[in-house]
């Protein structure tokens, strides 16, 4: 198992019902560190350099939080724009993010019919998440996979158990 | 047998008591039974130090009694009685009336009369307060299902024994019993003949309008002086003269001392009433028991060791048997019901009372009065031991029950957060608790400031909060957060050592003055410090870098982050300056800051990767 780092962004945890079950997959995996940003910073202050210090020591991130009105929650962005640095990615900066790789694990509430062309959102999750996805990318960062949970207020049990299931094969990528 | 002083007797019951007790905890015996061990031992039938004034002191020391009454009381207010009150009557009323149902039998079988057995069951029915809170708080059960459920009887119990002992004169119809009892009545005299029966409702309503008009403003008064030991006598006269004014009326002074009890629960003198009676009950109840021990007459235990001890492993079978049934039936496991059954199975210290008024009413004569005390203090010293099977023996088979143990009965809810000191500091925050739903026991020592909080709706007390005892009744044993909001350093620093030592699972949450406070704290180990002096002059220097026309968000960033760096060093300090923290000279507290600046301004530096400065705490 690679190290792994698991930046994990809710605003709303104590509503949360599905991410509060999903959690429990990093349960006893080894060599993950689990963050949940809104109690590290619950006042926005990030701290970059203790950030960038840890960040080297990881082979894999994984960013998981819900998405909320249709991007980012605030802390997880602010979070990208406070550690990660432009002189990184200049032309002969050395970048401490490159070669590693990444998951994005995100849930959104409504159904997958909507997150399509020609539902009611006309867009896919996919280019609500195109900002990140190309931070990744300028960072020599390998995106392994986007891991989507739809219609994340309304699961029931099963669903969940089937979900939690799905999203443990996702964590086993190597 | 000698004669002694009043001085020498004290003197002998102390010191029984004081050897005796020590002895018994070793043996895993509670005190109750090392008192009367102790009192046995300087009885008559063994070292005979004791005069004949015996019986004097045992009557005296009643008003021990009567003070465990007033606690009880004070632990109950009038909504908490209200709200468990199904409880204690289910689990209470069921334990008496089958208790007594059941002794009453086997005592009329056995050829005792139906009066004199059923005086015997009323006697035997109760439970021991003082052995049972004692073990429970020893074992820390107070929030277990059993333990509830035990204190929940015990109360009953202790509120059945005020009916009781209204109800034995009234049993013995002896014209002499009654006459004897008439010459105590002093001012019931004055009233009409017709007027007499109603004494009992009069004086329980004068006793709540005392309670509810005079008691608290007359406490409030006496606060007002500062003067702890004018609290104490202010007590003391409080609880003997209720129970005085009881006797005039010739009703149990138990009752009074229960009903102001209870009227004074809701007030903010109740931490610092309990702290303040506590010693004395204690003390109190401590030769009640000697003496008792000194009573026991083994000549009636020689002469008839047969009848007693079976009496006494009947009385315990049928009260475990009794028990265990209800714990059942309240769907307890088996675990618990059996140590429901075992925990309170002995016959209580009331029996003692109730006994001896029992014959002092002619009731029981003299001989039987000796037999029922030597079976009572069987009883007291083998349910210990029946407890101690049951954790050494059974419990083993029950470890598969235990984890099913759920404290989803929730009775005695303690308030998990202590507040000491409600100034302008501590009121912020309880405010901010108590806005969002926590509740918190708040402790100060402003009369004023305490009556005003109370109007609001605060759950306020008064007293001093850096006396243990005060502490102790406010619920430090049960608390996990203390909160040290006192103006007083000093005060604040002695609470952390205080708490740091007797309570070391306790969170503590302490506000300092300054740096050179803080220091003290982190050195003691307390993980959260508030420094007064920090943050607002932070946000004042923010609102300046403002002024001089940084844009806000970048001025709230940096004094965030001087905060940040404030407090590591602030932490780094304290370790290294740890040794010579001695003595502090103005001097050296100036150079101590101009380090700080000189640090501050390596550290600010864009890009700082090499420092842990924003290490420790963020």
């Amino acid at each position: 198992m690679k190290k792994t780092l698991v930046l994990f962004a809710h605003p709303y945890f104590e509503h949360s019902t599905t991410n509060v079950i999903l959690l429990e997959c990093y349960d006893g995996m080894d060599n993950v560190t689990f963050r949940d940003l809104y109690e590290d910073y619950p006042d926005f202050h990030i701290q970059p350099f203790r950030e960038r210090k840890r960040i080297i020591e990881y082979d894999r991130i994984i960013f998981h939080f819900p998405i909320i009105w249709f991007g980012l929650p605030p802390l997880l962005k602010l979070w990208i724009d406070e550690v990660f640095d432009m002189r990184w990615v200049s032309e002969n900066g050395i970048n401490i993010l490159s070669g590693k790789d990444a998951l994005i694990i995100t849930s959104v509430g409504g159904r997958e019919a909507n997150y399509t062309k020609e539902g009611r959102y006309e867009t896919e999750v996919e280019e609500l998440l195109s900002g990140l996805k190309v931070s990744l990318k300028v960072n020599d960062i390998n995106l392994k996979k986007i891991h989507v949970i739809y219609n994340a207020d309304n699961l029931t049990d099963e669903q969940l158990n089937v979900i939690c299931e799905e999203l443990s094969q996702t964590l086993k990528i190597k | 047998m000698m004669e002694n002083s009043i001085a020498m007797t004290i003197l002998i019951f102390l010191g029984a008591a004081i050897i005796m007790v020590p002895l018994g905890k070793k043996l895993g015996l509670s005190s109750v039974i090392g008192y009367i061990l102790g009192g046995i031992l300087i009885g008559p039938f063994c070292l005979q130090l004791t005069g004949r004034d015996v019986g004097d002191i045992m009557h005296a020391s009643e008003l021990g009694v009567i003070m465990l009454l007033f606690l009880v009381g004070l632990e109950l207010e009038p909504q908490k009685l209200w709200q468990i009150r199904k409880r204690i009557l289910g689990l209470g009323l069921s334990q008496m009336l089958l208790s007594i149902a059941g002794i009453l039998i086997v005592f009329y079988l056995a050829g005792f009369g139906l009066k004199k057995s059923f005086i015997i069951a009323l006697c035997f029915a109760m439970s021991s307060t003082a052995i049972v809170l004692q073990t429970l708080k020893e074992k820390n059960l107070f929030r277990t299902v059993s333990g509830e459920s035990s204190f929940s009887i015990l109360l009953f119990q202790d509120i059945a024994v005020i009916p009781i002992l209204a109800l034995l004169p009234f049993i013995s119809k002896s014209e002499k019993a009654l006459s004897q009892a008439g010459h105590e009545k002093v001012l019931i005299q004055y009233l009409p003949e017709w007027l007499q029966p109603f004494t009992v409702i009069f004086a329980v309503l004068a006793l709540i309008l005392l309670g509810r008009y005079i008691f608290t403003p007359f406490l409030r008064f006496v606060s007002m002086s500062g003067l702890n030991e004018l609290l104490t006598a202010a007590s003391l006269f409080l609880v003997i003269g209720v129970s005085e004014l009881m006797i005039s009326v010739d009703l149990s002074p138990a009752l009074g001392a229960f009903i102001a009890g209870v009227m004074l629960a809701n007030s903010e003198f109740r931490h610092e009433l309990e702290s303040a009676i506590d010693p004395f009950k204690g003390l109190l109840l401590a030769v009640f028991f000697v003496s008792v021990g000194a009573t026991i007459n083994f000549d009636i235990i020689i002469s008839k060791p047969f009848f007693i001890f079976s009496a006494a492993f009947i009385v315990l079978a049928v009260k475990a048997i009794v028990l265990f049934g209800i714990g059942k039936y309240y769907r307890m496991n088996n675990e618990q019901s059996f140590f429901l059954a075992f925990a309170l199975s002995q016959v209580g210290e009331f029996a003692f009372v109730l006994v001896n008024f029992a014959a002092s009413l002619y009731l029981i004569d003299y001989q039987a009065n000796g037999e029922l005390m030597a079976i009572v203090a069987i009883t007291m010293c083998i349910s210990p031991l029946l407890l101690i099977f049951k954790e050494k023996v059974l419990d083993k088979r029950f470890i598969r029950q235990k984890n099913e143990e759920n404290v989803e009965l929730g009775i005695i809810k303690q308030r998990k957060v202590i507040i000491v000191g409600f100034g302008f500091f501590g009121s912020t925050v309880g405010r901010l608790l108590k806005a969002n739903g926590i509740r918190s026991t708040v402790l100060d020592n402003d009369p004023d400031r305490v009556a005003l909080l109370r109007s609001n709706g605060f759950n306020v007390y008064y007293g001093d909060a850096t006396k243990p005892a005060l502490l102790r009744s406010a619920g430090i044993e049960e608390a996990e957060l203390l909160v040290l909001c006192l103006d007083d350093p000093e005060k604040n620093k002695f609470l952390v050592d205080y708490a740091k030592e007797n309570y070391p699972g306790l969170k503590i949450f302490v506000r300092a003055k300054n740096r050179l406070d803080a220091y003290e704290f982190i050195n003691k180990d307390v993980n959260y410090i508030y420094r007064e002096t920090l943050g607002t002059a932070v946000d004042m220097a923010v609102d300046i870098l403002q002024e001089n026309g940084m844009r806000k968000y970048t001025a709230r960033r940096m004094g965030k982050r001087f905060m940040l760096i404030d407090k590591a060093m602030t932490r780094r300090l304290a370790k290294e300056k740890d040794k010579d923290m001695i003595t502090f000279t103005l001097r050296e507290s100036l150079e101590r800051e101009a380090e700080l600046l000189a640090l501050d301004s390596i550290s600010f530096e864009e890009n700082h990767w090499s420092g842990d400065d924003e290490e420790e705490d963020k």
